[in-house]
């Protein structure tokens, strides 16, 4: 038999390969480097990688090919826009990862045990988060561009696998985390055969695992539609798991309190985009012509979405969960986007997923600032009068909470209005009415909190903001500036996605 | 029509007057009430010199204005801030300024112990202002803002003492009664906008004819709310006594002599629109009947001598409203009573603010009686403006009150024998409630205490009572001398000259009407002064004069028929307001917040559930799925 | 000369400078922020003087593309009303700031923060009357919200923070309402010729009825709530008496003026035909707001609440004369948001410093201050004249033109509304009575009587108030072109004399 070498596009995909290098490399550092180094070492190499793929990202921009790796992946204006997002969430993560409080010394360890306290003494960090991000975010780059079910499943994994591991590395309350990582783990593991299964029935359903192959055979029609119809249920189950959208969100508010607060800022923020990515090729792509039979239903999930996410948020007394919450919310928002179906909507959501995934940096950025003695508060009754006490937490905190409620003059309004805007010209309306309204009802807990750290008096004190790095506290501003910014003046962004946002098939 | 640069002085004058004194602040205290009283007089002085010029030239050239500027122009609703002086007017503006400048020089004295009498002063100009703005404005507009403007100053005025809380009470009824006329005035104004386009006089009288009766009975029926309002007419009348919470001057001026007439002169001044509004002009009538009745029963219990020469005021502008709602035959009599009346009542006023003088403030007649040996003057003027209202000849109110009575019997039919009735009756009640103060007054012993050391007043105030006294004897027969008044309105008013078939001869009239005269004082002398007085009311009473006392109860109804029922839907819909609107508003918060912690319940912390939760979801996305295919 | 734009860039200035200033400076920043107000006056009224008055259209025009891809510009004009409203805005700007020289104090921020707040507001107030592009009015709509959260919230009184909440949501969920419709036009016009917010390219859009009612529907309930109109108004007595006097003003003044601004400005424009399918529900709206403010001012035992609820009755009047389509009521209505401001301006800075100076709202709380502080009893009561619409004051020119001009269309709507004047007598007089009459209740002896400050900042307003009372044909003749343009954009013309069908 004769082997035919595969012939791959290295440029197309040098961003990838840049990532897999230097997540191969952290490996190696962390064999070799002596513990008193790696640290910085990590921090560098991470950041040096990232920064690099986005520079390679930079000059592949409008390069368009269906045959990067031999079918199996696309390189397109969407694809660049979205892994350019991811890179860019993923540089300003790091800079909060860097901050090792939120680490707990030896992941091995029982909790509370001897061999933990020891650990924390001799200043032993878990540098191994830094390459398990880089693959994580491998995985994620590879998620929006896969052409095929294959490749869609394993970038799912690799994305998957490194961030069930790292929502168990918290310092604090690992119990609780690690109790957190298990379920998303389990749960992870259940969609993901979902995911498989699906992906079996769309086998079974066109005989090609190609997106391209799968498509014809929904175009030409005569295949049996009953495997279809199960098959993307399947598929949209895997995915609508990992954006959080209802009632696939459950673990989403657990695992997002639990997890070290940088992890749930990255896997909040950097996870979305993938998902959504993919969700966006798929629907766009591969399910265009059998929308008839999914719209409606993914329009019922949006609507849902929208409205338990911003219910129920109301009630929560934990500022994570309460983001969590919104986040699920923003899910449905984002749905309606994929539900659109039109290029307004694909450029709408590209730009949402990026504003969105920025200020929730930033939001969670606030959340790793505010702490007592025994690490992060996350209680909102502690947050009272933070105004007071730090100005600068409490207003960049709550310019995130305006940006996530969609004010004037915040990013998230230009992506609520261009998201909408667009779901209404897709004759969606329904789906607008009920996103605005929930729009009211998440105004409702964002301005809650708001008055809290403004106009309530600190009941008891001990709740201070410190800034432990300059990274974190950069992390803080840029997300703030580029929320305002794009809030102010989106127009160039909005034309450089508008430009680029084409799909090819 | 001949135009006049001048006219806006007579307003000008005093306004000035107002202002300076108010925004002067005690600067102006030393001189202060000297520039008003000045103010006023020279204003009275451009009057008698626009009269001249008036007397100068042929009737139909008479009336003369002035534009002063474009007040409101919308669309086709254009006024003008412009000025009428006319044979009618010109009446009132030396009514008012001449009555008006003899009460500032009374004030100077009466006042001279208040340390706020420049307020008072000031207070004074600007009525003076507001009512000549309300007599000279050119249309229905310009006039409202007089209309108000003596509102506002009589309110002032009522409640100049309004540290005693009975007197701010007192004032804000004056003023929120007089809105609910004003309130009259909008309608009558708006009526004429929507059905003629024009809101001036002018205008209103030319568009009169081709309107529909309907519209001016309206417009004529609103007219009468708002003079009902202002002078005190039923059923609008309850504030008046009340109003003598003022200081005595502003009684005389603004409750008897001036203000209160406004109804009448809107009256007068609309005849164009009452003429052709018989239903309108007949409840004048009737408005005016009953309230001459009204005012005069009152008049006879009260022991109170400002309240008892109110309710007179009352029941006299009850004529003059008769007089005026028996059209162009009676106008000119109303106006002339309401001259007469002005002098008259006005010196009676001064009279009874004199005797206070000197008594220390004390209103109460049971506790005069004798002061003739200690005020002759007093006694003298007052006694002379008694004559007057009681219509003795040769006195001012003889000439006025007869022809009313007189015009009354000849309205001809049933109508004209009940109104002249009535105003017979009225003059005899008169007659003995008029009486019954006089002998209570300045006849009789001496029923009060020794701290009161009963004087005469100062010349600056007797001088003023005395030129009314003047006015009380010779008015009337000046006026009606060779029908000069008459002669002199006779132009404003069309004439069409049905035949006035005289049911009564005049000197019938004037007979019976002395007759029933001679009867009220014989029953008062009988009543009063055969007996004594005791020196508090006496409680056994028959229910009549119970009744008569407490006003005929218009008090009572008042506030059983709205004040009570008012004030119970306020509170209704303070609690509505919150309970009900807000009560909404919140409730759909708790619905959301209350579902919110509901689904919470969904989220158990246990990986069994949330995975049954997701092949739950799996199903029902399939079962979703079938639906839409179906 | 870009006038609009200049207008909006000196607050924010001004907020710089003040940011720049030394945390401990709070005189010098109180006097940045009067300086600058001032300037933005004097510029304002340079700026008018320019005004064609019989020019209808947009003028001062500004134009740049913001967001192209959307279609949305930064686009500036005015009309007479827009012109008129900021004329408002930016005189009341300085009085509130000279007025209200201590109320920053016993904030929960400094007062750097307050004037920075007030300056950054009154860009947005002139902003939102200037913006002819739909979406930047609604940016600024919502903008505009945050500044006064916070200055409710920041250096209010008594249950501030609620209030300020009630007063956000409130609006938010009117602007989220407003927003909908504000999608629904945009893609409406990408389908009909290409994505544009612009005002006048958005009037000529096709739409079929049910369309335009569902959408105006969604712009006057905003406004309806702005304004605010019955039964949207519970937020502003609370927020009232929260707000510090000279924010109250603003809020009052000022912002619930864009509501009445908005219902002509978009609700009539935007859809004509709705406007009058609406209009009988509307009208009768007018009326309960006018009747059922008047009664709970009545029943009000806060002086802050009280002057709320007389203000709910003045819009009803200013709505209701905007919805009867005649000259007069349209006119009467502009003049009236006019003098509206400044009336109630005067009371509540009045109703300010008694409260601060007798340490409570409380009307009953105060009493006889005629003898104890006759300068300051004088301008409530002179205020108040204003307020229950005495003739030769300012607003009975408004209220009468608003009046007749409804009667001539809607008599029993005039007339029911009209017994709101008797109500007025007595909301008013009321409280005149037990405050400023009767016997001086203990604690008020001492009470210090206005001081120049305040008398200067007074002083302009009844000023305004007496002047156009008498002469408001400037005023007057600057609004008719723009109002009775209106009227016949709608295809409305004045009802002619009926002769009372003779």
């Amino acid at each position: 038999m004769t082997f035919t070498a595969p012939v791959l596009s290295y440029t197309l995909l040098s961003p990838i390969l840049i990532l897999l290098g230097g997540a191969l490399i952290g490996v190696l550092v962390e064999a070799f480097v002596s513990k008193a180094l790696r640290p910085v070492v990590q921090l560098t190499l991470t950041l040096g990688t990232l920064l690099l793929a986005l520079m390679q990202l930079w000059r592949i921009r409008g390069e368009q090919s269906l045959t990067a790796a031999m079918g199996s992946i696309v390189i397109d204006g969407p694809a660049v826009l979205l892994q350019a997002s991811i890179l860019i969430i993923a540089i300003i993560s790091i800079f909060l990862i860097a901050d090792t409080e939120h680490f707990t010394p030896l992941a091995a360890a029982l909790p509370g045990s001897a061999e933990e306290r020891e650990a924390a003494q001799s200043g032993n960090q878990v540098t191994e988060v830094y390459p398990l991000t880089l693959f994580a975010v491998a995985g994620m780059m590879i998620f929006p561009v896969a052409s095929d079910l294959i490749m869609l499943f394993v970038a799912l994994e690799m994305l998957s696998l490194p961030l069930y591991l790292m929502a168990g590395l918290s310092r604090r309350r690992r119990l609780a985390s690690q109790e957190s990582a298990l379920k998303y783990f389990l749960l992870g593991s259940f969609a993901s055969a979902f995911f498989l299964f699906g992906a079996a029935y769309l086998y079974g359903f066109s005989g090609s695992i190609t997106f391209a192959g799968i498509r014809e055979s929904i175009v030409g029609g005569g295949g049996n539609d009953v495997l279809l119809l199960i098959g993307m249920a399947f598929l949209s189950i895997g995915m609508l798991f990992k954006v959080g959208a209802v009632p696939f969100h459950a673990w989403s508010p657990d695992v997002y309190q639990g997890a070290p607060t940088p992890i749930t800022a990255f896997m909040a923020a950097a996870t979305k985009v993938a998902a959504f990515g993919a969700m966006l090729r798929i629907y766009y792509t591969v399910f265009a012509n059998a929308q008839w039979s999914w719209t409606p239903v993914l329009s019922g999930i949006a609507i849902v979405t929208m409205l338990l996410g911003s219910l129920v948020a109301i009630s929560q007394r934990d500022v994570k969960r309460m983001l969590a919450y919104s986040s699920i919310a923003h899910a449905g928002f984002l749905l309606t986007g994929v539900i659109a179906l039109n290029k307004a909507g694909l450029d709408a959501t590209i730009f949402y997923l990026f504003a969105y995934g920025v200020a929730t940096v930033g939001a969670f950025g606030v959340v790793t600032l505010v702490r007592d003695s025994s690490g992060e508060v996350t209680d909102l009754n502690r947050w009272k009068g933070l105004g007071k006490r730090s100005p600068f937490a409490a207003t960049s905190f709550a310019l995130f909470l305006l940006a996530f409620a969609g004010i004037p003059l915040t990013s998230g309004f230009i992506g609520k209005f261009s998201i909408f805007s667009a779901a209404y010209e897709s004759g969606a309306k329904g789906v607008v009415i009920a996103g605005v309204l929930s729009s009211a009802i998440a105004a409702f807990f964002y301005i809650r909190v708001i008055v809290l750290m403004f106009f309530t008096d600190a009941t008891e004190d001990g709740t201070g903001v410190e800034i432990p790095s300059v990274l974190t506290q950069a992390t803080v501003v840029i997300s703030a500036v580029v929320t305002v910014a794009l809030g102010v003046y989106p127009a160039p962004l909005l034309s450089f996605i508008s430009d680029l946002a084409t799909f090819i098939r | 029509m001949t135009t006049s640069t001048n006219i806006v002085y007579l307003i000008a004058l005093p306004l000035a007057g107002a202002a300076l004194l108010l925004l002067g602040g005690r600067r102006t205290n030393k001189w202060g009430h000297l520039l008003a009283t000045a103010l006023s007089a020279s204003s009275f002085g451009v009057g008698l010199y626009e009269l001249s010029q008036m007397l100068g030239r042929s009737e139909e050239a008479r009336p003369v204005s002035q534009k002063l500027f474009e007040w409101i122009n919308v669309g086709t609703f254009n006024v003008d801030a412009g000025l009428l002086l006319d044979q009618l007017s010109i009446c009132f503006v030396l009514l008012i300024t001449g009555v008006g400048t003899l009460i500032h020089i009374y004030s100077i004295s009466y006042m001279s112990h208040d340390h706020d009498r420049r307020r008072f002063f000031a207070y004074l100009n600007l009525f003076i202002a507001a009512m000549l703005l309300l007599v000279l404005g050119d249309s229905y507009l310009s006039l409202y803002v007089g209309w108000e403007g003596v509102g506002l100053a009589s309110y002032l005025l009522i409640g100049f003492w309004n540290h005693k809380p009975a007197y701010a009470t007192a004032s804000k009824k004056a003023f929120v009664m007089n809105r609910v006329g004003d309130m009259g005035l909008s309608f009558a104004i708006m009526i004429a906008f929507a059905t003629m386009g024009t809101v001036s006089f002018a205008g209103v009288a030319e568009q009169v004819d081709n309107t529909s009766e309907a519209a001016l009975t309206g417009m004529g029926i609103m007219l009468l709310v708002a003079a009902a309002g202002k002078s005190a007419q039923f059923p609008l009348q309850a504030w008046l006594g009340d109003a003598m919470a003022g200081p005595t001057p502003v009684s005389a001026l603004i409750h008897a002599a001036t203000m209160v007439t406004a109804g009448v002169y809107l009256i007068t001044r609309s005849n164009f629109v009452f003429d052709a509004a018989p239903t309108a002009q007949l409840l004048v009538v009737i408005v005016g009947a009953i309230t001459l009745m009204f005012g005069a029963l009152i008049g006879t219990a009260k022991d109170d001598i400002k309240k008892a020469l109110a309710a007179s005021t009352m029941s006299q502008i009850g004529y003059m409203t008769l007089a005026a709602g028996l059209g162009p035959v009676g106008y000119a009599f109303a106006i002339m009573h309401l001259l007469t009346h002005g002098f008259f009542k006005a010196g009676m006023f001064l009279g009874a603010g004199s005797v206070m003088h000197g008594m220390n403030d004390e209103v109460n007649m049971r506790r005069y009686g004798a002061l003739r040996k200690f005020m002759p003057i007093t006694f003298v003027t007052f006694g002379l403006g008694y004559l007057a209202i009681l219509g003795v000849p040769p006195f001012a109110g003889f000439y006025s009150k007869d022809m009313i009575i007189e015009t009354a019997f000849n309205a001809g039919g049933a109508k004209g024998i009940i109104l002249g009735s009535v105003t017979l009756l009225g003059a005899g009640i008169t007659a003995f409630y008029m009486t019954r103060v006089m002998i209570l007054t300045f006849t009789g012993t001496k029923r009060w205490d020794d701290e009161a050391h009963p004087h005469e007043s100062p010349w600056l105030m007797w001088l003023p009572m005395a030129i009314l006294a003047i006015g009380s004897v010779s008015s009337g027969y000046l006026l009606s001398r060779g029908d000069a008044l008459v002669n002199w309105l006779h132009p404003l008013f069309d004439h069409h000259e049905e035949h006035e078939h005289h049911l009564l001869e005049p000197i019938v009239v004037s007979g019976l009407a002395l007759t029933m005269v001679a009867i009220g004082v014989a029953i008062a002398f009988v009543k009063y002064s055969r007996q004594e007085v005791a020196n508090i009311a006496p409680e056994d009473v028959s229910i009549f004069t119970k009744i008569a006392r407490q006003d005929l109860m218009q008090d009572r109804f008042n506030e059983a028929v709205f004040m009570r029922p008012g004030q119970a839907l306020t509170t209704t819909l303070v609690a509505a307001d919150d309970a009900v609107v807000d009560g909404t508003v919140r409730g759909v918060g708790q619905i959301a917040m209350g579902s919110g912690s509901a689904l919470r319940g969904l989220q158990n912390g246990f990986v069994r559930s949330y995975a049954a939760l997701i092949l739950i979801g799996a199903v029902a996305l399939i079962a979703a799925i079938w639906v839409v295919v179906q | 000369m870009k006038w609009l734009t200049l207008l909006m860039l000196l607050p924010l200035a001004g907020a710089a400078i003040i940011s720049a200033l030394p945390k401990a400076s709070e005189k010098a920043a109180k006097q940045a922020a009067l300086g600058t107000t001032l300037v933005v006056m004097a510029a304002t009224i340079a700026m008018a003087v320019g005004f064609e008055r019989d020019n209808v259209d947009l003028q001062f025009v500004e134009k740049y593309s913001w967001i192209p891809s959307f279609g949305i510009n930064y686009a500036l004009g005015v009309d007479a009303i827009a012109l008129v409203l900021i004329l408002m805005s930016t005189i009341l700007a300085p009085v509130v700031v000279l007025a209200g020289w201590n109320e920053a104090h016993g904030g929960r921020w400094s007062v750097k923060t307050f004037y920075i707040l007030i300056l950054v507001l009154e860009t947005m107030m002139i902003g939102v009357f200037a913006a002819t592009d739909v979406f930047l009015f609604y940016v600024i709509f919502e903008a505009m919200l945050i500044p006064v959260y916070f200055l409710i919230g920041g250096y209010g009184s008594g249950e501030r923070s609620a209030a300020a909440v009630k007063f956000l949501i409130y609006s938010l969920v009117g602007g989220l309402l407003m927003l909908a419709s504000i999608i629904a036009l945009y893609v409406m016009s990408g389908a009909q010729g290409g994505h544009t917010f612009d005002i006048n390219r958005l009037s000529e859009l096709q739409m079929s009825s049910t369309t335009q009612n569902l959408l105006f529907l969604g712009f006057f309930i905003a406004f309806a709530i702005k304004a605010p109109v019955w039964p949207f108004h519970t937020w502003l007595p609370d927020a009232a008496q929260s707000a510090t006097p000279g924010t109250s003003v603003l809020l009052l003044g000022v912002l619930d003026k864009v509501g009445t601004f908005g219902m002509i400005r978009y609700c009539l424009t935007l859809f004509p035909e709705a406007s009058k399918t609406f209009t009988p529900v509307i009208m009768v709206l007018a009326v309960i707001s006018i009747i059922y403010g008047a009664f709970l001012a009545i029943g009000a035992k806060d002086i802050k609440r009280l002057i709320a609820y007389t203000s709910i009755s003045h819009f009803g009047f200013i709505t209701m004369g905007i919805f009867a389509m005649t000259s007069q009521g349209q006119s009467g209505a502009i003049l009236y948001m006019f003098n509206h401001g400044f009336s109630t301006a005067a009371l509540f800075l009045v109703a300010g410093w008694m409260i601060s100076r007798r340490g409570s709202s409380t009307i009953a709380e105060f009493g006889g201050l005629q003898r104890v502080t006759p300068v300051m009893a004088w301008t409530f009561f002179i205020a108040g004249l204003s307020s229950l619409a005495l003739p030769g004051l300012s607003s009975f020119v408004s209220e009468f033109l608003v009046l007749v001009g409804t009667f001539t269309r809607y008599p029993v709507h005039a007339i029911i509304a009209t017994f709101g004047i008797v109500l007025a007598a007595l909301y008013i007089l009321i409280p005149v009575q037990k405050a400023l009459h009767g016997p001086t209740t203990p604690g008020n002896e001492n009470l210090k009587d206005l001081g120049l400050r305040e008398k200067l900042a007074i002083a302009p307003v009844i000023a305004i108030i007496v002047v156009l009372g008498f002469y408001p044909s400037p005023l007057l003749n600057v609004i008719n072109p723009a109002a009775s343009h209106v009227i016949s954009q709608m295809g409305f013309t004045d009802p002619a004399p009926t002769n009372g069908g003779k």
